[in-house]
């Protein structure tokens, strides 16, 4: 089995609009076994029920943003080992900075084309096969 | 506040601007290309775009993940500044058929303005799509007061349309809207 049928993904994403477009691009992959969340609180209550293996986060958010987001992930022992790609379209020198020294794993500029998302997240797990 | 005594300030193609300054207005010219005029009446601070999609390919939606991404970045700067999501509200301009050799390049784009912020909830409160003519918009972001004046197409465009040309308004006509 490929890992693209075992791989669990999480989009946290406050644009309706947006969450459409990236589990679009998912599902164009052959990569079926998404969630959606509105925000980094909403997507903490879900992962704590429901396990994720990569989480695709955008920056900007109410309530909770990507960043924060993935302190909280990094500093829950469930959750600390989960991939973690921030969405931006702004990635400044410090905002790579910042979510590099908080451990994530990649990170990808809007707007982008699904062959793009698609090598951003095989470099964090590996191909999708 | 009239334009004489505001704060002008030009929006051109591929930009945006944000503002809650109560002396600023915006303003550009819209051909095929849409304004979405986005504002917050309670928290008094709004923004302007001006955009083109190009045209897509069958079943190609990068198009549509670009036009997300211009109005995610006006929408992120207006919560920035104040603004809350539930209260946005929108006026559109623009999206004109210019000539008969640019296709449907201005529908393609009312099309995907109308259906992104349907998908966002986002009430537009006035629109003027369509249409043969450049207009161009006055747009006040603390009180989202819209003026629109529709101006001649350059000389070339309207050679181009001759034998299909809609009823042209004159020049000088202008609507103010609130």
């Amino acid at each position: 089995m490929a890992l693209k049928d075992n791989l669990k993904v999480l989009v946290v994403d406050d644009m309706p609009t947006s969450r459409g477009l990236i589990v679009q691009a998912l599902e164009e992959m052959k990569v079926w076994n998404n969630s959606t969340e509105n925000n980094g609180q909403t997507a903490m209550e879900r992962l704590a029920k429901e396990p994720a293996h990569l989480i695709l986060s955008d920056m900007n958010m109410p309530v909770m943003d990507g960043l924060e987001l993935l302190r909280n992930l990094r500093a829950n022992r469930a959750t600390k080992g989960v991939g973690f790609i921030l969405i931006t379209g702004k990635p400044t020198p410090d905002l790579v900075a910042k979510g590099r020294s908080l451990g994530m794993n990649n990170m990808i500029k809007k707007p982008f084309t699904t062959p793009q998302l698609k090598a951003c997240i095989e470099q964090v797990v590996g191909p999708l096969g | 506040m009239s334009v004489e005594t505001a704060k002008v300030i030009s929006v051109i193609q591929g930009e945006f601007a944000v503002s809650a300054d109560p002396t600023a207005c915006m303003s550009t010219v819209l051909g095929s290309c849409i304004a979405a005029c986005l504002y917050d009446p309670t928290n008094k601070v709004g923004g302007m775009n001006h955009f083109l999609l190009p045209e897509a390919r069958n079943g190609d939606s990068q198009h549509v993940k670009y036009g997300a991404h211009l109005m995610e970045l006006l929408i992120n700067d207006l919560l920035k500044m104040g603004a809350q999501r539930d209260r946005l509200r929108v006026k559109l301009a623009g999206g004109g058929k210019m000539s008969q050799f640019l296709g449907s390049v201005g529908e393609k784009n009312i099309e995907f303005v109308q259906k992104y912020l349907a998908n966002e909830g986002i009430p537009i409160d006035w629109q003027s799509l369509g249409g043969r003519q450049a207009r161009r918009i006055h747009f006040y972001p603390t009180t989202g007061r819209l003026t629109e004046k529709f101006v001649q197409a350059p000389k070339g465009i309207e050679a181009s349309e001759k034998g299909a040309r809609a009823p042209r308004r004159p020049a000088s006509s202008g609507v103010e809207l609130f």
